[in-house]
């Protein structure tokens, strides 16, 4: 799994099973082998998984409760979060990347993490319709992650940065109306600081002011983690973003 | 397809992986509870923690404030600012220092036990009689392969050659490949020689007499045939897989060289990748082939339904004295065995099952033919357990190898490339 949601407005975690192109959601506190609440799945979802990483994420965006599921080649499928059985997508935006997506309900943008790239679009954009701006190049160093967030009250992005795949060296924080080659606000050096880890997941914590990291040992560029430990989920204390 | 509005209980669906950790929100000492569960406490100290405000209000309370308070604007511009860095450390780490084992094999001609483990990427050898004694932290390994050099990552099979001791073995994840050790490998060396296979490639079986390796696949499921010295980017010799095959995400394998037949265990996620909706959920099964089968062959008989007890069943064994066929049954805790000419939904012959057998989420076993006994990975609290071939019911291990304490839970992790935190309860959501 490559990457999941929880949403804390309506207690429910979101997953997709791409094998069976399915997205489950269950409740917050399920435990063992207990079923999901409601499975999206059948020929009316559009959901499609013919890649390796496609069909492999999901994001919620509770305050709108709407479900989002990028697909290979190039879309992104918005469900109703309340959605059950063979349903259509409310919306499908198209001419996407497949990468990692964020939506920020406060500043209404979808936000896509593609290579080394973040596009960012109207939370409400159907159709084959263009980024409204896009943070790249040099000065940016945006990297690729398997899943990173945003932080509404404030407008942040915090994203991979350094040159990767799957995972990046470092976490970096841009503002929500950054646009072309700008640096980001903040750097967290995860790799150099964890001992080695190379993130790959983030999730936020704005009560306690901390960011969690997921790293696997995939694809390292630098080292192995200097404890030879390869999975690890690694908590820092970041007061700036919040 | 499910129906609207109802629920029904998807077993082999609904265990994702997910993890859930409740981390504590005072000090640096951290408590790692799966619900319902003995808790495990992590023993990582990673120094000072900064001094940070301890919420006074509910984690729900606090969730709900911090929503409405978002529609404020505070939205921030970098556009100007240079970047600054972050340079605390890290307050926790959520690890295993321990081995999570995912396969065990045996090498009868060094009469030892190996052990896969898809934490520390290593290759652990024991002697095959040795029992760690109760109180001892654990059995240490006589060697270790493990290094860059050795490419494992998350391996998730083994196959040890009966006449060279060669060892096989198949990367589940990105590595897509099966790497051949040589029988005297130890510590941070190369394979003697790397074969590319097919990404989600699970288990390895061997047909000695025609000297071919098969590779089970797990999506788009299949089974490709290579010959058994393949390397490189050399291509099967031939691939089991269509709709017919009733492969539906394909996992532990056995053969049985006498009857020339195939077993291919299923978890029983499926789709058409091509076409979109096409998803759905079928009953875990084991398919059975002739051990010639090619192209999209359907098999001979099924074993399915809701008797066979089948819950993420994972590697398999068979014994070609009897022709029974072992199956560690990881989420259902239990060794399932059922009889090689077995269909339709049936009951297994005998379960290994119970408070007293020491399983713990087993994903592998192995026959040992020659002295009748049983060998059972388990990748819940790092130990190897042996049984006699025959056990059935709440048997307690003839030996068990551990590579942890006693009471030992592992973490599970395989793979932890995404995270999420669940702010209602506090706690860290962790898939693998």
């Amino acid at each position: 799994m490559h990457g999941f949601a929880y949403d804390p407005v309506h207690d429910e975690i979101i997953v997709t099973s791409p094998f069976a192109q399915a997205i489950l959601i269950f409740r917050g506190g399920a435990n063992g082998e207990e079923p999901p609440l409601r499975v999206i799945q059948g020929p009316h979802t559009q959901i499609i998984a013919p890649n390796y990483n496609s069909f492999d994420r999901a994001t919620v965006d509770g305050v709108n409760g709407e479900i989002y599921v990028p697909i290979a080649p190039k879309s992104i499928l918005v469900f109703d979060q309340q959605a059950n059985g063979d349903v259509a997508p409310k919306r499908r935006l198209d001419g996407t990347q497949g990468g990692a997506i964020a939506v920020d309900p406060v500043h209404n943008v979808l936000v896509e993490n593609n290579h080394d790239a973040l596009m960012i679009y109207d939370r409400t954009a159907s159709g084959n319709v263009k980024p409204k701006a896009v943070i790249e190049g040099p000065k940016a160093n945006v990297g690729t992650m398997m899943t990173f967030q945003v932080y509404p009250p404030k407008g942040w992005i915090i994203a991979g940065c350094g040159p990767a795949y799957a995972s990046s060296l470092a976490i970096c924080a841009w503002s929500i109306n950054d646009n072309g080659d700008v640096a980001p606000r903040w750097r967290l050096p995860a790799q150099q600081l964890s001992g080695g880890y190379q993130p790959s997941g983030i999730a936020l914590d704005p009560v306690h002011k901390e960011i969690m990291l997921s790293a696997s040992g995939q694809k390292i560029q630098v080292a192995r983690p200097s404890s030879g430990i390869m999975n690890a989920v690694t908590t820092f204390y970041w007061p700036e973003i919040y | 397809m499910r129906k609207d509005g109802k629920r029904r209980n998807q077993r082999g669906r609904v265990l994702t992986g997910v993890a859930i950790l409740a981390a504590s929100a005072f000090g640096w000492r951290m408590w790692l509870e799966a619900s319902g569960s003995a808790r495990l406490i992590s023993t990582e100290e990673v120094g000072e923690a900064c001094e940070r405000p301890v919420p006074a209000e509910s984690p729900v309370r606090a969730a709900s404030e911090n929503l409405f308070a978002a529609f404020e604007p505070q939205s921030v511009y970098a556009q100007d600012s240079r970047t600054q860095d972050v340079t605390r450390p890290p307050l926790r780490y959520i690890r295993d220092s321990d081995p999570i084992y995912s396969y065990v094999a045996l090498d009868p001609r060094r009469n030892e036990v190996v052990m896969l483990d898809s934490n520390l990427w290593s290759i652990r050898f024991f002697d095959r009689l040795e029992n760690t004694p109760p109180g001892a932290l654990r059995t240490e390994p006589k060697r270790i392969i493990s290094g860059d050099k050795t490419v494992l990552a998350f391996n998730s099979c083994m196959y040890i050659d009966p006449q060279n001791g060669d060892i096989y073995s198949v990367e589940n994840d990105v590595g897509n490949m099966v790497e051949v050790f040589s029988d005297s490998a130890e510590g941070d060396v190369a394979p003697l020689r790397k074969l590319v296979v097919t990404h989600r490639a699970y288990a390895l079986a061997v047909d000695e007499g025609k000297q071919e390796l098969f590779v089970s696949v797990q999506f788009p499921p299949a089974v490709e045939v290579y010959r058994k010295q393949a390397s490189g980017e050399e291509k099967p010799l031939r691939v089991l897989k269509g709709d017919n095959t009733r492969l539906a995400d394909a996992h532990g394998m056995a053969i049985d060289e006498k009857k020339k037949l195939l077993f291919v265990n299923n978890w029983g996620n499926i789709s058409d990748l091509k076409v979109a909706g096409t998803g759905r959920f079928e009953e875990p099964s084991i398919t059975v082939y002739s051990l010639d089968a090619k192209g999209d062959t359907a098999p001979v008989r099924v074993i399915q339904g809701p008797k066979t007890q089948l819950d993420w069943p994972g590697n398999m064994s068979l014994d070609p004295e009897t022709g029974d066929l072992y199956v560690a049954n990881d989420v259902g805790n239990s060794i399932l065995v059922f009889h090689g000419t077995d269909q339709g939904d049936v009951a297994p012959a005998r379960v290994i099952k119970g408070t007293g057998t020491g399983l713990s989420t087993p994903v592998s076993v192995i026959v040992d033919a020659k002295n009748r006994e049983l060998w059972v990975a388990n990748t819940g609290n790092a130990s190897a357990t042996v049984y006699p071939l025959a056990a059935n019911g709440n048997v307690a291990p003839l030996r068990t190898i551990r590579s942890a304490p006693e009471g030992k839970q592992s973490l599970k992790f395989g793979k932890t490339q995404a995270v999420a935190y669940d702010s209602v309860r506090q706690q860290i959501l962790v898939p693998n």
